[in-house]
């Protein structure tokens, strides 16, 4: 049963850590730009279908990395053309445009390469086990866990060490300052939405190796996100990344006791959450109390 | 190359909605109907969104393909045949919700369709109570044709029963004793592990236990470990759609495979695409097979869904669509009527001609329970198999060998007086 436990924990780190990398860049996207980004998932499986396009070409490695970083460019025309106008509405403008968004994207995916699912190769030597004990950390699994792990690292480097971070850092906490210090926020908060859609996009290629493609892949991944970030605390990217990996542990806990509520109780904590610290863990005060 | 040729083939709502247009307008070229012949209308519910998407799409083109081909023939009783198609997104409530749109404002004659076992039953109810026949073409739980089947219900596809009962023999003696279920939490999965549970302890099995997997599940991981712990001989997978999918990729990456037999009923032409070759393996039924050499009029058939939809072959859900009109047809020729009533009682008994049983066998719908007594096509997958070519089959069973006898269903249908 201990065994049990800890192999269930272990497999809980390990999705957790997914979940995890999707989270941050929702949370970017919340933090300066103040959208909850529905479309979010869409842009996941939108990247993941570019891999797969792109994999007979340039190889599973060249697909991890232009995959993002196209569909980030996606992101930059999606919100020159529509979130940018909504910025000084209500948050529920951008809410509902990004949830027709979602919509528009899943049907251009299954318009485009079929309501099929695809399968995307990986290579070989990933695709298996390290050890028959530990079955189910597969090459692949460790793979993702470094890369969120390496990515967010990453992340924090640059938002603490370079112009771009710092400006995005301080937008956070007030625009209208760094807009009156000679900053054009317009073309922060642009460059700032196209990160947060690379990092969206790196999560998909990364779940298409996994679990395949399909036009639906974004909308089972985002719901955990969204609750990684009201756990970890809006507006703060530490807080997402252990949101990420609290909420992955106790769901891979419950199913050693009770597999049919492993799904619920990510929610439960969620709404312990919101009761007792409705900032969440890391979150800063007054955006939800 | 496979995967392109599929992937030609998908397509959304206004796609199907122009492709029936272009269809009707194709049927209505052969004869020349009257300006005030009034279409004979078929409803038809299945999912072209969600996780059943990729099978229901197969179901409509199977079914766009026979009304085809009796518009081309006349019709049924001279009037053109209309199938209107709407998605039900794999959900009971919208599924009812275009059903009622269908009946109201279209005044559809009969329904067909639905692949999610929990569609088919709340679509049985609602035609029972607007007198409408309902040809369920791909939900499997027994229930449908058993303790709930009704008068206006008739079911294409399998029972639960009639599914496990094809390949659970094979697979006690094959692989072992020791079983485990990996099964979907809805009505089809809970009806295929009892009847497994059934016939394996019948046998001197032993279940070693099970987990519950809600619809849509992408991370398995928590269950496989679950299921290595309890060290089963077979892992049974009785999952649907795409969840089927990503169990059988990760069950790979695992290396569970290598260390129990994973096997189960239902498995599809579309499902084994969508899979890489590694996570190709198993044992398990197929209800129809597109290559089955000697068997008359199935090469015909195989071409002629070529010709329609170019680079696809017809799945066993492409089959139940054909056959689910055909069956309509069939039956309204020989009550000479549209009425429901009619058409119901002439459809018992209603044994299928070979040019659309497709099988050596002579599938009939059984009066008792309205069942189609179709084969099964067990086999194995074929691994390094390129599409179409991905299943070896073993052997041909007649449905009504292995099925329920009527007494054991507990279906008594009753007519409304």
């Amino acid at each position: 049963m201990l065994l049990d436990i800890i192999f269930n924990a272990f497999n809980g780190l390990i999705a957790g850590s997914f979940y995890a990398l999707m989270a941050i860049g929702l949370s970017l996207i919340l933090g300066l730009n103040g959208v909850i980004n529905f479309a979010h998932g869409g842009f996941m499986a939108l990247a993941a279908y570019l891999a797969f396009t792109l994999v007979p070409y340039v190889g599973f490695w060249g697909a991890l990395v232009i995959a993002p970083l196209l569909t980030g460019g996606v992101g930059y025309i999606v919100e020159q053309l529509v979130v940018k106008r909504l910025y000084l509405r209500d948050p529920l403008y951008s809410l509902l445009a990004t949830f027709g968004l979602a919509l528009i994207i899943q049907d251009m995916l299954r318009t485009i390469w079929g309501a099929q699912g695809l399968p995307l190769a990986i290579p070989d030597f990933l695709n298996q086990p390290l050890s028959s004990t530990y079955f189910f950390v597969t090459g692949y699994r460790l793979f993702v866990m470094v890369l969120a792990v390496v990515s967010t690292a990453g992340l924090f480097a640059a938002l603490r060490f370079t112009r771009l971070g710092v400006r995005i850092r301080a937008g956070n906490k007030d625009l209208e300052t760094i807009s009156a210090v000679g900053v054009n926020i317009l073309l922060l908060r642009s460059a700032n939405f196209m990160l947060g859609i690379v990092f969206a996009g790196l999560a998909g290629v990364l779940a298409a190796g996994q679990l395949g493609l399909t036009p639906t892949m974004g909308d089972q991944l985002i719901m955990p996100s969204f609750v990684a970030i009201v756990v970890g605390g809006v507006g703060s990217l530490l807080g997402s990344l252990l949101g990420g990996l609290i909420i992955g542990v106790a769901s891979g806990i419950t199913t050693a006791f009770y597999p049919a509520g492993s799904e619920v109780v990510i929610y439960l904590i969620m709404g312990v959450m919101l009761i007792a610290r409705p900032r969440g863990l890391l979150g800063q005060e007054g955006l939800f109390e | 190359m496979a995967l392109k040729t599929l992937q030609g083939g998908g397509y959304g709502r206004r796609g199907l909605l122009k492709t029936g247009a272009a269809l009707g307008a194709a049927g209505l070229a052969g004869p020349v109907w009257g300006a005030d012949t009034v279409p004979v209308k078929i409803g038809q519910i299945d999912s072209t969104t969600g996780n059943f998407a990729v099978l229901g799409q197969s179901q409509i083109k199977g079914a766009a393909l026979a009304a085809h081909e009796l518009n081309a023939a006349g019709g049924i009783l001279g009037r053109p045949v209309q199938v209107l198609v709407e998605d039900d997104a794999g959900s009971p409530a919208t599924g009812i919700d275009k059903a009622g749109r269908l009946l109201h404002q279209e005044n559809v004659d009969f329904f067909i369709g639905t692949v999610s076992s929990a569609v088919s039953l709340s679509l049985s109810q609602f035609a029972e109570a607007h007198g409408k026949v309902f040809v369920c073409s791909g939900g499997h739980v027994d229930k449908l044709t058993g303790a709930g089947c009704n008068w206006a219900t008739f079911r294409v596809c399998s029972t639960t029963w009639i599914l496990t009962d094809g390949d659970s023999k094979t697979l006690y003696d094959k692989f072992g004793k020791k079983w485990y279920f990996l099964t979907t939490d809805y009505a089809f999965g809970h009806s295929e592990q009892a009847d497994y549970t059934k016939q394996v302890t019948g046998y001197g099995g032993t279940i070693l236990g099970g987990a519950l997997v809600p619809v849509g599940t992408s991370d398995f991981s928590s269950y496989l470990i679950q299921a290595k712990a309890a060290g089963p001989d077979v892992l049974c997978l009785l999952l649907a759609g795409d969840d089927q999918i990503n169990a059988m990729k990760q069950i790979t990456q695992f290396g569970l495979n290598k260390s129990m037999a994973v096997a189960g009923a239902l498995f599809e032409l579309e499902q084994i695409a969508a899979l890489p070759e590694a996570a190709r393996y198993g044992v398990w039924t197929f209800e129809w097979y597109w290559n089955q050499p000697g068997v008359p009029h199935v090469a015909e058939f195989v071409k002629r869904y070529n010709t329609m939809y170019p680079g696809l072959y017809p799945s066993q859900r492409s089959w139940f669509g054909y056959v689910s009109v055909h069956a309509l047809a069939l039956a309204a020729k020989a009550a000479n009527s549209v009425d429901s009533v009619k058409v119901a009682k002439a459809m018992e008994g209603l044994v299928l001609p070979p040019e659309i049983a497709l099988q050596p066998g002579k599938p009939m719908f059984r009066a008792e329970d309205h069942q189609l007594l179709l084969g099964m096509f067990p086999g194995e997958v074929n691994q390094t198999g390129t599409y179409p070519h991905l299943m070896t089959i073993y052997d041909y069973v007649p449905g009504a060998s292995i099925a329920l006898s009527p007494s054991e269903t507990g279906c008594t249908i009753t007519y409304p007086s």
